[in-house]
C-alpha cells in the first residue's frame, strides 16, 4: 500500500520531574476535555501530521517520566528516536543543571545524531524566575543546539518548537540523502525515511520489559 | 459544557457516514468535540465486531468508581486502518490490562474514540458512533 506521508519522525520529551514535559505534549488545545477515565489510565504518545515545505511529516512524539528512578533505563528509552525535546523550567535552577545530566544520558544511549532542542518552559511565570533566557542560551550555544522558552499553559512556542526540531531532522536526513546520492550514483529516493537503527539499538530488547505506564 | 453525564457527544446531522464504492469513508473523520482532523477521506474501511469502550463523559464520584468498574457501552461499528500512521491525529493512553489501548482526540483528548490490541498490530478501530464527519 502506498505511503501517505513522506517522512516518520519519533521524538521524546525528556527532562527532571514537575518540568511540564506532559503538559508541553499533552495540552495544545485550549478546549482540553476532561474525561477521568483518560487521565486516569494516562497518555502514551501522540501522532500529529505537520507539513514542511510541501512534505507531509508524521511525528510520534512519546512522554517520559523525570523521575530519578527512571533515570536508570537506558536504551530503549531513545530506541529510534530521531529529535529529543530537553525541558526544565525556568522556575527551578536545578532542572536547568540537570539539562547537562540529561544530555550526557542521551549521548550515552540515544543515536549519535539524534537532534537536540532545549525547551525553558513555564515561561509565564515571570515572578519565580531562577534561570535567565541569556543563561539557557548561553548553555545551547555549548551544546550546539537550539533553545526556546515555551508557556504550556499559555501555548507559547510550544507549537512553533516542535516544528523547529522538525525542520532540523528533515534538514538533517535531506542532507544526508543528498550525500548518498551524490556517492552512490542515480537511484529514487525512499518515499519514508526511518530512523537510523544503529548499533546502539541491539541492546534495547534486553530493557523491552520497561513499561511507561506507572507514572500517573 | 463538560457536565454532561455519561452521555455521548452527538449531533444527527454530521454524525452519518457516508461509504465510497469500495467501502472506505467517503468524508474525513473528525474529533466530535473540537474537529481535529483524525482520518483523511478514504483511508479506513468500515468493519462490524462488538468492543466495549468505557464512556467518553463519566460522572466524577460514581460509585461505579469507587468500585473499580468502568462505566461504558458496547458498540459494533468501526473505521478500521491497519497502519498506525495513516491517523492524520490521534493520541494512544498506555496500555490497559495486558493489551489494549485506547485512541484519543490528539488535541482536545476526548475520549476513548477507538480501540488497538497490541498483540495485534495491524487493527486500529475508531467507533463510529463517536466521530463526526467533514468535508
Ligand atoms: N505555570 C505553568 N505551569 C506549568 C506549565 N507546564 C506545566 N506546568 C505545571 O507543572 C506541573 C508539572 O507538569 P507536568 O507536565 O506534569 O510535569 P512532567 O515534566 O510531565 O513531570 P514528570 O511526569 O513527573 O516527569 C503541573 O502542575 C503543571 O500544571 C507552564 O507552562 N506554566
Ligand atoms: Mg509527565
Ligand atoms: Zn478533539
Amino acid at each position: 500500500m502506498a505511503k501517505s506521508y513522506d517522512y516518520l519522525f519519533k521524538l521524546l520529551l525528556i527532562g527532571d520531574s514537575g518540568v511540564g514535559k506532559t503538559c508541553v505534549l499533552f495540552r495544545f488545545s485550549e478546549d482540553a476535555f476532561n474525561s477521568t477515565f483518560i487521565s486516569t489510565i494516562g497518555i502514551d504518545f501522540k501522532i500529529r501530521t505537520i507539513e514542511l515545505d510541501g512534505k507531509k511529516i508524521k511525528l510520534q512524539i512519546w512522554d517520559t517520566a523525570g523521575q530519578e528512578r527512571f533515570r536508570t533505563i537506558t536504551t530503549a528509552y531513545y530506541r529510534g528516536a530521531m529529535g529529543i525535546m530537553l525541558v526544565f523550567d525556568i522556575t527551578n535552577e536545578r532542572s536547568f543543571e540537570n539539562i547537562k545530566t540529561w544530555i550526557r544520558n542521551i549521548e550515552e544511549h540515544a543515536a549519535s545524531d539524534v537532534e537536540k532542542m532545549i525547551l525553558g518552559n513555564k515561561c509565564d511565570v515571570v515572578d519565580k524566575r531562577q534561570v535567565s533566557k541569556e543563561q539557557a542560551q548561553q548553555l545551547a550555544a555549548e551544546y550546539g543546539v537550539k533553545f526556546s522558552e515555551t508557556s504550556a499553559k499559555d501555548g507559547h512556542n510550544v507549537e512553533e518548537a516542535f516544528m523547529t526540531l522538525a525542520k532540523d531532522i528533515k534538514a538533517k536526513m535531506d542532507r544526508k540523502q543528498q550525500e548518498n546520492n551524490n556517492g552512490g550514483g542515480s537511484h529514487s529516493s525512499p518515499n519514508v525515511h526511518v530512523g537510523s537503527q544503529g548499533g546502539k539499538d541491539k541492546k534495547a530488547n534486553a530493557n523491552r520489559s520497561f513499561s511507561w505506564c506507572t507514572l500517573l | 459544557m463538560a457536565t454532561n453525564d455519561n452521555q455521548e457527544v452527538q449531533s444527527a446531522s454530521d454524525s452519518n457516514h457516508q461509504l465510497t464504492a469500495d467501502g472506505k469513508n467517503a468524508q474525513m473523520i473528525i474529533c466530535p468535540n473540537c474537529r481535529c482532523k483524525i482520518l483523511l477521506k478514504k483511508t479506513a474501511e468500515l468493519v462490524n465486531t462488538d468492543i466495549f469502550l468505557p464512556y467518553m463523559r463519566v460522572k466524577k464520584n460514581t460509585s461505579n468508581q469507587e468500585s473499580g468498574q468502568v462505566d461504558g457501552e458496547q458498540l459494533s461499528q468501526f473505521w478500521k486502518v491497519d497502519n498506525m500512521f495513516t491517523f492524520e491525529n490521534v493520541g494512544f493512553t498506555k496500555t490497559v490490562g495486558s493489551s489494549i489501548k485506547y485512541l484519543i482526540c490528539a488535541d482536545c483528548e476526548i475520549g476513548p474514540i477507538g480501540w488497538h490490541d497490541i498483540n495485534d498490530k495491524t487493527t486500529f478501530l475508531i467507533a463510529t458512533q463517536r466521530i463526526h464527519y467533514s468535508d
